[in-house]
């Protein structure tokens, strides 16, 4: 049976074409088809082309591949699956996390927005004190002393 | 159906298309420039013990996770967590407070007072229920009549409509939605024993209801109350009880009463007590209707 490709179009021209099972873990991507977005090539205005190859990358290792007994299951055993999307993500800078997770959202994948945010989460924000995440995420300070002192007053059974 | 699709294309691409222009300029942070429900999703990933720290990073933190939607999308998400709180005594003036149990990672756990709740009545009775607690009666100055509930998320407080009379001696419990007040009604030289009950949907107080038992009733002190399988158990000087709302009726339980149970909890259907008089664990099985004795090793000693 001869597998069917969709071809993907990223912000900046660069095209990719990929096997529709693979393009098919984003829910958007199916409106588009429908919608007739696009004759052969779908256009996707909101991502660039080095994340959407991330993104593709991520969509090829998790793809599920139809068995002989008519059932599906995952190309890879479920921890194989789980060392490697840690390591996907540690080897992506902040800039690089923050538009994969825009363009999971975008794309609606569920697991890869799951794996991002939870990534985000528990590297730039759990357990760390409030300079630090300030630091971190690069957030400017919006209070004024007073004011922070009253929040900090408002919190304190936290900070004991 | 078209209908919907144009909705949801419409959506997108007017939310992207904001952020595609925001991102033509550097932003000061890319978290921040995130759409709220992103960034909504990504702090109810966090413990909610680390949100008073949250909130202080900047008003934009603070204004999301003082949000209801983040405690949906917690529970969605399966990141609910248990909290222990305790009311605790200030021997100076007797003000009843709350504390938290503040649990840390290398095991220095303390109580903190949590101070944006007021003082709240002594000896009043609470209930917890998924992320409130309800607080009815008690005494400030004389009786009271209040009641309020305790939102744990914000660590607020908000009146409810008063319970019909002062009640002292309250015992509560919850069964399927409605709270049921227990306690002695302190109307006139004429003390009954009377039930009110609160439903936490409609947030009113249904009509009071003198209890009727199958035995003369004494204007004596509850010692507990737990609920089992839908019904209510509870113990005074006298007798120990079983109420059975769907049924409305009130029954001695005399096999219960055999020990003289205070401080009790449930686990699994079965109440457990510890009878300071002889040093152990006593359990209760309402089905078999039976008490044993949980044997095991203790580590220090309980004294009650």
């Amino acid at each position: 049976m001869s597998k069917k490709n969709i071809v993907l179009k990223s912000s900046n021209g660069i095209i990719f074409e990929v096997e529709e099972a693979v393009a098919l873990q984003s829910e958007t991507i199916p409106y588009m088809i429908e919608d007739d977005c696009a004759n052969d090539t779908i256009p996707l205005a909101n991502v660039t082309g080095d994340i959407l190859a991330l993104v593709i990358e991520y969509c090829k290792k998790h793809v599920v591949v139809a068995d002989g007994d008519g059932g599906g299951s995952s190309s890879s055993s479920q921890e194989d699956l789980k060392n490697w999307d840690a390591q996907f993500m540690n080897d992506l800078d902040q800039s690089k996390i923050f538009n994969l997770l825009l363009a999971a959202d975008f794309l609606n994948i569920k697991t890869l927005f799951d794996l991002t945010c939870q990534f985000v989460a528990d590297t730039m924000i759990k357990g760390k004190s409030v300079e630090e995440v300030r630091r971190t995420l690069n957030i400017e300070k919006d209070y004024t002393s007073e004011e922070e002192a009253k929040a900090r007053q408002e919190n304190e059974w936290a900070f004991k | 159906m078209v209908f919907l699709k144009l909705g949801f294309c419409a959506s997108f691409s007017e939310r992207y298309k904001l952020e595609k222009e925001q991102s033509t300029e550097p932003p000061p942070s890319v978290m921040t420039s995130l759409p709220d429900d992103v960034i909504i999703d990504i702090l109810a990933r966090i413990p909610r013990c680390d949100y008073p720290i949250l909130s202080l990073v900047s008003k934009h933190f603070r204004s999301l996770v003082s949000w209801p939607e983040i405690y949906v999308r917690r529970s969605l998400l399966g990141c609910t967590e248990h909290c222990l709180y305790f009311v605790l005594c200030d021997r100076d003036n007797y003000d009843n407070r709350l504390y938290i149990l503040r649990r840390k990672a290398k095991g220095n756990s303390r109580l903190v007072l949590i101070p944006s709740l007021p003082a709240l009545p002594r000896g009043g009775s609470y209930v917890a229920v998924g992320s409130r607690i309800y607080v009815f009666g008690g005494v400030n100055k004389d009786r009271t009549t209040s009641a309020v509930t305790i939102d744990c998320r914000s660590h607020t407080a908000q009146p409810l409509p008063s319970i019909p009379m002062p009640m002292y001696n309250t015992v509560a419990d919850i069964i399927d939605g409605r709270i049921y007040l227990i306690g002695n009604s302190d109307c006139g030289d004429d003390p009954k024993k009377v039930m009110v009950v609160f439903n936490t949907e409609t947030q009113t107080s249904e009509e009071p209801a003198t209890i009727k038992a199958d035995i003369e009733l004494r204007d004596t002190y509850y010692h507990g109350c737990v609920m089992m399988a839908d019904k209510l158990y509870m113990r005074d000087d006298d007798n120990s009880f079983v109420y059975a709302p769907e049924e409305n009726k009130w029954e001695t339980d005399e096999m219960l009463n055999l020990m003289k149970w205070n401080n009790a909890c449930v686990d699994d259907q079965v109440l457990y007590f510890f009878d300071c008089g002889e040093n152990n664990l006593r359990r209760y099985d309402p089905k078999k209707r039976c008490w044993g004795v949980v044997n095991g090793e203790w580590f220090g000693r309980v004294v009650g």
